[in-house]
């Protein structure tokens, strides 16, 4: 077929009103009569509270409603009801600094500012556990006293028999690697604006990358039928995994709500934001590798500890991706994977980009290195004799469609000059390069036993094409790319198509913008309703033009016959349409994405995945062996797209992804003493700078065999999965020395420089 | 405590009656309604809010409003020329500089500063120009390649 | 932000009347970089800001004949890091003041507020205390000059007493056959510096001996500190790479460094020697290159 719309990097249909400054981002939205409210959070990692004195607040001018945990629904809550475990407002205890303890609503900022430093709350301070180490302790404090300890969750995959296959192994690597906490710091903090009107119905207006299984939660929080619930999403500033999970600022505004009778907006603060937006989950994991001889891996074992911060949210989930991605970047016979989530004092972690991923690639990808040293072998050859190969099945099920691993290793080498430049071939600068491989979803994941979604279109007689989906644009494109299917495949102009979305009274279900799934996802739907549309529009314009529909073509918006001049306006057809039959054009798509027979959620493993995306990146790095200071001079970043949808956004999602890699890698890390973050501004938690970014070359590598819309993939969370541990190999070729921690800050260098040379 | 107020504010002047703690960008977004320039943190580290202040950028929330009082603000509502829209917002367009578009307006508010006082930035310049605005989204390689655009098309247009 | 007062006299005179009057609540309001970032936090209250915006003569940078320059103290970053006469004889205070935050951010700090903030890392005081600058402070009636490096008295902290302005800074004459350099290091591109160093150097005529050196180290104790004993071991000693080493290591065992969530103290006294190192070399570069000839 002739692709005219996708592959061209084709400007986003939300660009102009971005840079013009008309676009409404929810933080933008005002309202007659609303109300501010602020959240008093805990000042303590772990207290009781004796009693919370409002008084003060209440008479406070212009304050109209506080509240604490007696005014809101009871609720436990968590992501996965099963695990639920957070209330609203805090009962009896405070869990971490930043657990919401009551709430004011006011006029403005300054006074709601001001009625929350007047509420009186004395604590008991209990002693908090702020260490995943410190939580596992036989006398350790229960962060939630209704349990037996603080372990939170725990999961085993088994797949051959690694204990035998580690015994037997030539070769065997044994590690511990450790990730830290990071921020996600959208640009445009949580933020959200509640009204409980007199019809009993609240709407939410949020930044939410999930707005329908936002809906199911600020029901379930409330204890009020979903149909009360409407969530409507804007132009969003970013999400990353941050704002999948409803946080309390939905429910807490919909009570405040509720009480005054005004729409109440709640904002994070920066320092809200940092301090209790949720962070990416800190991992600890012990890892062995074993191979043989002849190069191949035959065998991988991990034990996952994660600190799971004060409360439940996707921690079970994130864990067990991880273990999925690490059964399948390599088809390895023997898997073990031993995941464990443990409670502490801490700020909850939540999805971030990569979902669990980076952590473990990290480790993996850096001990093939090791192994590699071990074997006396190239880690490029190491890697390249256990590449995953296109329609394989892995050991642990994985079914391996399209597959592009050895094509990118190749790119990213080449590119890099990894034969002139490993193992120091550069001379008496500190010099190094390094690269790592990753697998990761190409389109979400069944995990809830299916993934699915739907799409509507109809064409109006003025010719303009609506296409009504749950794809959620946080920035990615994914208004862009939808628009892209579906004007390439009924064929008119991309400027035709007006996108509605992120209402839930409009939009079918969805699950949101998770797991890099909306192309895959949201892109076949609408592909379907395109095709359906496109039929329904031929066979009008047949009739209208009384020749056979194989006759007719459909191009850039316009309808013609073979083997003629004659161009017909679609408007033209709509119109024919809606004259002689009374209906205009319009076209349904669904996608479901079950799980294969015989398979459930919990035996599925990764049988979950419908599409995998692989990549490679190569990094050269140049260490000021003074300072410590790591600089990033080169990143060859090549990953699979299937088919390309739109070139330039595709690269923008690897480039973006390979900075927030950087940072992972090298810069960011909140920083907490007993419990309080205190780097909780952009001061001191270093995002990468525009001065900090090295030459990046994106490679969107295509391949077939994917059940994509078009044949594409997801690309927008794999570009910074194999960064860090890319980026801990290149240090390791400059200056020999192996970090098995994160990140790998100056003063570390510095260290670890030190003690080689003593 | 209020103070009179007089901005010019992409060319039109409004006199109002501000609280003395009032930032510029509160005033812009709050009580002349102009959401373009966008609230990142508050605390002058990020860029979003950034404003051309007599043609200066400048972080419009670590500036009183009344500091600004009797001068002219240029945000990004006063960019474009009508529907047409200025060489850099083009570039941005263009380039695929833009995801979210969150850090967008100040990131093209920036740019544009950085052109006027150095129509022809090498690489160097123009990170150094552009350090004060975060993006999140990028990765930053598109936003160079949308100046280093920008440069030409202004030189461009000087030539017609 | 809380409420506050806000007058915007026209005249050192008013300004300080309104600083006296207020007693110690009120701050003098230059470029608000820091000192709003401050108060939006809560760590700072004052109940009222006397702005400097309409207070004619505080934003000039002035050159003598004698090639000392007198810089008013509200003068803007960026106007000195873009000064012909700035750049002529002290390019190292220049870029300085270009390493500060970010253009937004130098479109509005001013020389003045970065001494005045006190802060340990302010960027220009090292490479000012090493040239040898002086303030002058005035009360509206009187004035009075000393010292930059007897200016700060603690972290946040200077000798300004309420009713109190700083008005100028004074840098003199960069000597013959000298060379100034500052070095900072940073965590990213946009940094407040984790360590800063200013080193200036007088060569002998006709030589690579050190005729007088000033030492100067930022962010390594409460104020900006001079390290007397790395300079005197420069005194009177041929500059080359041993002296290099051993005064760089002196300047590690001069701070007093602390740790916080920029660096830990072992580490800030590393860098004290690699910037000190550095700027010494530097100068010795420079030497090696003609003495800027």
């Amino acid at each position: 077929m002739k692709t005219c719309i996708v592959r061209r990097g084709l400007p986003r249909i939300d660009a102009v009103p971005k840079v013009t400054g008309e676009a409404r981002y929810t933080v933008d939205l005002k309202m007659p009569g609303m109300l501010i409210g602020k959240i008093l959070r805990s000042p303590h990692p772990h207290a009781r509270i004796r009693s919370i004195d409002v008084s003060a607040a209440r008479e406070l001018e212009g304050v109209l409603a506080v509240i604490t945990a007696e005014d809101v629904p009871g609720t436990l809550f968590a992501f996965m009801q099963v695990m639920a475990d957070k209330h609203i407002l805090c009962t009896d205890k405070v869990r971490y600094v930043g657990d919401e303890v009551a709430a004011v609503a006011a006029v403005d900022d300054d006074t709601a500012e001001k009625a929350i430093g007047l509420i009186e709350v004395d604590y008991e301070l209990l002693p908090p556990v702020l260490s995943v180490e410190d939580a596992l302790k036989p006398d350790a404090p229960l962060v939630h006293e209704d349990k037996d300890s603080n372990l939170g969750f725990e999961v085993e995959r088994l797949f051959g028999d690694p204990d035998k296959a580690l015994a037997e192994a030539d070769y065997v690597v044994e590690g511990t690697y450790v990730t830290h906490d990071l921020a996600h710091t959208c640009l445009e903090v949580s933020n959200c604006v509640v009204k409980w009107d007199k019809k009993d119905r609240v709407t939410v207006w949020t930044n939410t990358q999930a707005p329908h299984t936002q809906r199911q939660e600020v029901a379930r929080l409330l204890g009020i039928p979903r149909a009360n619930v409407r969530v409507i999403s804007s132009y969003m500033g970013g999400g990353f995994g941050s704002k999948l999970v409803t946080d309390m600022k939905a429910p807490i505004a919909a009570v405040l709500s509720r009480i005054t009778g005004r729409p109440v907006r709640i904002v994070n603060t920066r320092s809200e934001e940092f301090t209790t937006a949720k962070t990416r989950y800190p991992y600890t994991i012990h890892l062995k590798t074993g191979a043989n001889k002849d190069g191949r891996i035959v065998v991988r074992d991990m034990t996952v500890i994660g600190d799971n911060g004060a409360y439940h949210d996707k921690g079970p989930a994130t864990i067990n991706f991880s273990a999925m991605m690490f059964g399948t970047l390599y088809n390895v016979p023997n898997i073990r994977a031993v995941g464990k989530l443990i409670y502490t004092n801490r700020q909850m972690g939540t999805a971030f980009r990569g979902f669990g991923n980076p952590q473990m690639a990290f480790a993996t990808e850096s001990q093939l290195d090791e192994l590699a040293e071990k074997m006396g072998m190239d880690p490029l050859e190491l890697r390249l004799r256990n590449a995953n190969h296109a329609m394989e099945t892995t050991s642990c099920g994985a079914e391996v469609c399209g597959c592009a691993m050895t094509e990118c290793m190749e790119i990213a080498a080449e590119r890099i000059g990894w034969k002139q430049k490993r193992n120091g071939a550069n001379g008496t600068v500190l010099r190094g390069v390094g690269l790592a491989n990753m697998v990761h979803t190409g389109g979400g994941g069944r995990f809830y036993g299916y993934n699915s979604t739907e799409a509507f279109i109809k064409l109006s007689d003025d010719g303009t094409v609506t296409l009504i989906t749950s794809a959620l644009d946080m920035g990615q494109g994914a208004h862009t790319a939808m628009a892209q299917i579906a004007a390439e495949e009924l064929g008119v102009r991309l400027s035709d198509v007006i996108v509605l979305s992120n209402d839930t009274d409009l939009t079918p279900y969805d699950l949101g913008a998770w797991g890099s799934r909306a192309t895959f996802m949201n892109g076949n739907a609408v592909f379907e309703a395109a095709r359906e549309a496109r039929l329904a529009l031929i066979e009008a314009a047949a009739e209208m033009l009384e020749v056979p529909a194989a006759d007719i073509l459909v191009e850039e918006g316009q309808i013609s016959v073979k083997g003629s001049d004659e161009k017909h306006a679609i408007a033209e057809i709509v119109d024919h349409s809606v004259n002689e039959h009374g209906w205009t054009i319009s076209g349904t798509g669904r996608f479901v994405d079950k799980l294969p027979e015989g398979y459930t959620i919990k035996s599925a493993f990764a049988k979950n995945i419908p599409c995998f995306s692989f990549g490679t990146q190569a990094v050269e790095v140049e260490i000021d062996a003074e300072t410590g200071q790591v600089h990033v001079l080169k990143v060859i970043a090549a990953h699979e797209t299937g088919t390309t949808i739109n070139q330039v956004m595709a690269e923008g999602q690897i480039e973006g992804s390979v900075v927030q890699g950087i940072g992972f890698a090298l810069m960011e890390r909140l920083i907490s003493e007993e419990g309080r973050i205190v780097n909780d501004r952009f001061l001191d938690y270093k995002i990468p700078n525009i001065g900090d970014i090295p030459e990046i070359e994106a490679v969107c590598v295509e391949s077939e065999g994917t059940k994509g819309p078009l044949g594409a993939k997801g690309i927008g969370e794999p570009g910074l999965v194999p960064t860090a541990p890319a980026i801990a190999n290149a240090i390791y070729d400059a200056i020999g020395v192996r970090f098995h921690e994160l990140p790998i800050t100056r003063e570390e260098v510095v260290k670890a420089l030190r003690e080689k040379r003593e | 405590m209020k103070r009179e107020l007089h901005l010019t504010v992409n060319g039109v002047s409004y006199h109002r009656l501000i609280d003395t703690h009032r930032t510029l960008l509160e005033v812009i977004r709050d009580e002349i309604g102009l959401t373009g320039t966008k609230n990142g943190c508050g605390q002058g580290e990020c860029g979003a809010c950034t404003v051309l202040l007599d043609g200066e950028p400048v972080n419009s929330c670590m500036v009183l409003a009344h500091e600004a009082d009797g001068h002219d603000v240029v945000t990004i509502e006063g960019l474009a020329d009508g529907a047409v829209l200025h060489p850099v917002q083009r570039a941005f367009v263009e380039t695929g500089a833009i995801q979210c578009g969150f850090c967008t307006p100040g990131m093209v508010l920036s740019a544009k500063a950085l052109l006027d006082r150095n129509p022809d930035p090498t690489r160097q310049e123009i990170l150094d120009g552009l350090k004060g605005n975060l993006c999140r989204c990028t990765g930053y390689v598109k936003i160079i390649e949308a100046v280093q655009a920008a440069s030409c098309l202004l030189d461009e247009e000087e030539a017609s | 932000m809380e409420a506050f007062d806000y007058m915007r006299p026209t005249s050192v005179v008013d300004a300080c009347a309104a600083l006296r009057e207020a007693g110690g609540t009120a701050r003098a309001l230059a470029g608000g970089t820091d000192i709003l970032v401050q108060m939006r936090e809560g760590k700072l209250r004052p109940a009222a800001l006397v702005s400097l915006r309409d207070v004619p003569g505080l934003r000039s940078v002035r050159r003598a004949q004698d090639g000392g320059l007198t810089i008013g103290a509200a003068t803007r970053l960026i106007d000195i890091e873009t000064s012909p006469d700035v750049l002529r004889d002290h390019a190292a205070l220049a870029e300085a003041a270009s390493w500060i935050g970010s253009v937004q951010v130098r479109d509005r700090a001013t020389i003045g507020g970065n001494l005045c903030n006190a802060a340990p890392s302010a960027d220009t005081a090292p490479i000012l205390i090493a040239y040898g600058s002086s303030v002058t402070i005035s009360d509206g009636r009187d004035e009075r000059t000393l010292p930059l490096e007897d200016f700060f008295t603690g972290p946040g902290e200077t000798v300004l007493e309420p009713g109190e302005l700083l008005t100028a800074i004074s840098v003199p004459p960069a000597p013959a056959r000298s060379h100034a350099k500052y070095y900072k290091t940073f965590r990213s591109a946009m940094d407040c510096c984790t360590v800063g160093v200013a080193v200036l150097v007088v060569f002998a005529p006709d030589s690579r001996v050190v005729e007088d050196a000033r030492v100067v180290l930022g962010a390594i104790a409460p104020t900006p500190i001079r390290a007397p004993r790395c300079e005197e071991m420069l005194r009177g000693k041929e500059l080359d790479t041993a002296l290099m080493a051993s005064v760089g290591a002196l300047a590690a065992e001069e701070a007093r460094p602390i740790d916080d969530v920029r660096a830990s103290a072992e580490y800030r006294r590393v860098l004290a020697e690699v910037l000190t190192k550095r700027a010494l070399a530097a100068a010795d570069s420079w030497l090696q290159k003609g003495a800027g000839a």
